[in-house]
């Protein structure tokens, strides 16, 4: 399964993408919402997943989740932020705009597997 | 550093043998960070040495705290979510069905920290509403954990670990670098100290109880002799819920397994209310068994150093099942 | 006005991000105790605060401890060198996980800059020091202040 890694800092694309290498998804990397859209757009299998960050320069998360939402193509693409927002206010307002999941970090790689479980994408207890 | 080969099948073998969980090659690593906490503890030089003496000397203790390190995390809500969707599109609805759900009483045994009685406590809440009154006691042997259970407190690493964020959500407020369990749940849950293989916990006789992954620390006797406890504490047709790895058969008779959609639970049966059996002639005498992981914030010993004493003779029952099925059984089941 | 940002908040959001993301178990990090060394070669990384309540969160080390930490989070070999980006990023995205934290303490919803790192702190004219902690990171400082206005 292919899923993509929207994130400004190379650091925490390669946490998140490495974890998710591990639970055998095929990311790809994008550095803003707006690189991600467009790779989207190049076409071929939809992904699975999406893991975004909040803050993010060109084009922010939230933005990227509300455009995403308003395609129907990309409505079985999950969506999951991955980000050091952490007010209550702000994961409403992320699950309000069309987001499934919210990872707050900082996190460790095997809460981004209980998301997954929680969300469907992993075979419950695959992997310990 | 990393673990010998062999290390790794022999911890890999007995991970699937006890929990069905493969633990595939290229996890070493995770088998080195999970088990050197607990070598360390024993003093051992590494994990290859500490895994060398288990294998030396395997008692149902030791092994079972390897398993548990490396099959559970300490912290968890709904990660393994069938329990609690077997309490939310069953065990509910069929309590609802028999009549007069007024009050339901839910005991979570060895509850740590109190995210599973939270769990249940919002799970709950989806599905009942008042006047119906929630009654959940959470038990621990550890007055540490039950106090942060109390508070209803949880670090921001804990609360993303394994909780929806639409729940977090709805049952939250940020407190300071964490965050607290609404005030509604807080007042729906009982935090009491208590010693597994004494009497029950008053605010039974319960409806739901949770015992998930304390059983495999113990040797058979202290199992039944938990298990005879348990089902004291459970109303006739109540629900014990174990953890996947655990199982009543073989154990104690006085439980029918009963599966829904993805979870395995066990009904307690009627043979206490019809006719006492008879006291075998040898009372069981649990082992001490040693806290298998002490560490504040993880799940601590249900039961640490018991003194050998004599429990509650386990009633000798007859083979096969103990009751007759009624009319009333699976009703709200599928 | 100092109480809105406590230093035991700042040193569990720093405790959480080592914990889960630089060592992977618990007590990677504890509080400095005594003076803090005079820095040989600091290197800094910030975040801005914007809204009802402006400041900026920072942390200082000495490089060579950022590099560590860099190869920390990056999954690097102890002996593979650190290249500027790739310290800019790492250590910048340390400040953007803490200055997230401390935002999500503030009573009202702010906004966050992007991080940036310097060889220097450049100060925040117009602040005072709200909070701070300095961690023991496998025996080297780190120092996180939060500023804000007065």
């Amino acid at each position: 399964m292919r899923a993509l890694v929207i994130d400004d800092s190379r650091t925490m694309r390669r946490i998140v993408a490495q974890g998710l290498r591990g639970l055998g998804f095929e990311p790809v990397e994008a550095e803003h919402g707006q690189h991600a859209l467009d790779l989207l757009a190049e076409g071929g299998p939809v992904p699975a997943l999406a893991c975004i960050d909040w803050n993010m320069p060109v084009m922010d998360g939230l933005t990227f989740v509300t455009r995403v939402r308003a395609n129907p193509q990309w409505r079985d693409m999950t969506l999951m932020m991955v980000t050091t927002e952490s007010e209550h206010s702000q994961i409403v307002r992320a699950l309000a705009a069309g987001a499934h999941e919210y990872l707050i970090k900082p996190f460790s790689v095997d809460a981004i597997r209980e998301k997954l479980e929680l969300l469907g994408l992993m075979p419950v207890g695959e992997s310990a | 550093m990393t673990i010998s080969q062999d290390t790794f099948a022999f911890v890999a073998d007995l991970v699937r043998r006890r929990s069905a969980i493969l633990l595939e090659p290229g996890k070493e690593y995770l088998v080195e960070s999970r088990l050197l906490p607990l070598a360390r503890e024993t003093g051992a030089t590494g994990v290859d040495q500490f895994v060398a003496q288990l294998r030396a000397n395997p008692t149902p203790a030791r092994t079972a705290v390897v398993v548990e390190a490396l099959t559970t995390n300490e912290t968890s809500w709904f990660r393994d979510v069938a329990p609690f969707d077997a309490l939310r599109r069953h065990i509910v609805p069929e309590l609802r069905a028999a009549g007069g759900l007024a009050r339901l009483r839910v005991w979570s045994a060895a509850c740590s920290t109190g995210q599973e009685a939270y769990s249940i406590a919002m799970t709950l809440q989806e599905v009942l509403t008042p006047p119906v009154a929630v009654e959940i006691t959470a038990t621990d042997l550890n007055e540490q954990v039950l106090e942060r259970g109390r508070s209803g407190t949880y670090t921001q690493l804990e609360v993303n670990r394994g909780l929806p964020a639409p729940t977090l959500v709805r049952h939250f407020r940020r407190a300071g670098s964490g965050w607290q369990v609404s005030d509604e749940l807080r007042r729906w849950v009982t935090f009491r100290q208590h010693n597994l293989l004494d009497v029950p916990p008053p605010g039974g006789p319960f409806d739901v109880v949770f015992l998930r992954n304390v059983l495999i620390y113990f040797d058979l006797p202290t199992k039944r002799a938990v298990l005879e406890r348990v089902r004291g504490a459970l109303r006739p047709g109540g629900y014990l819920v174990l953890g996947a790895a655990e199982t009543t058969i073989g154990v104690h008779d006085d439980y029918e397994r009963v599966v829904l959609d993805r979870a395995t639970v066990y009904r307690a049966g009627g043979a206490r209310a019809a006719a006492a059996a008879p006291a075998p002639a040898v009372a069981a005498v649990p082992a001490p068994v040693r806290a298998p992981l002490g560490a504040a914030g993880t799940r601590p010993a249900p039961l640490a150093a018991v003194p050998p004493r004599p429990v509650l003779p386990t009633p000798a029952r007859p083979a096969g099942p103990v009751f007759a099925p009624t009319s009333t059984r699976g009703a709200g089941l599928r | 006005m100092t109480t809105l940002i406590a230093g035991d908040d700042v040193y569990a959001i720093a405790e959480e991000l080592f914990t889960a993301m630089v060592d992977d178990e618990p007590g990677a990090v504890s509080q400095w105790f005594g003076d803090t060394p005079a820095w040989q070669v600091p290197v800094v990384a910030w975040v801005d605060l914007h809204g009802g309540w402006a400041g900026r969160a920072s942390v200082t080390t000495e490089r060579a401890t950022a590099d560590d930490l860099a190869r920390a989070l990056l999954q690097m070999g102890a002996d593979e060198p650190v290249l500027e980006e790739d310290l800019h990023d790492a250590f910048g995205e340390v400040a953007n996980v803490v200055g997230g934290n401390v935002k999500a303490l503030l009573p009202t919803q702010g906004t966050l800059g992007l991080p940036q790192v310097a060889d220097h702190d450049p100060g925040l004219p117009g602040s005072v020091l709200v909070t701070e902690v300095v961690l023991d990171w496998r025996g080297r400082p780190l120092v996180l202040r939060v500023r804000g206005a007065a």
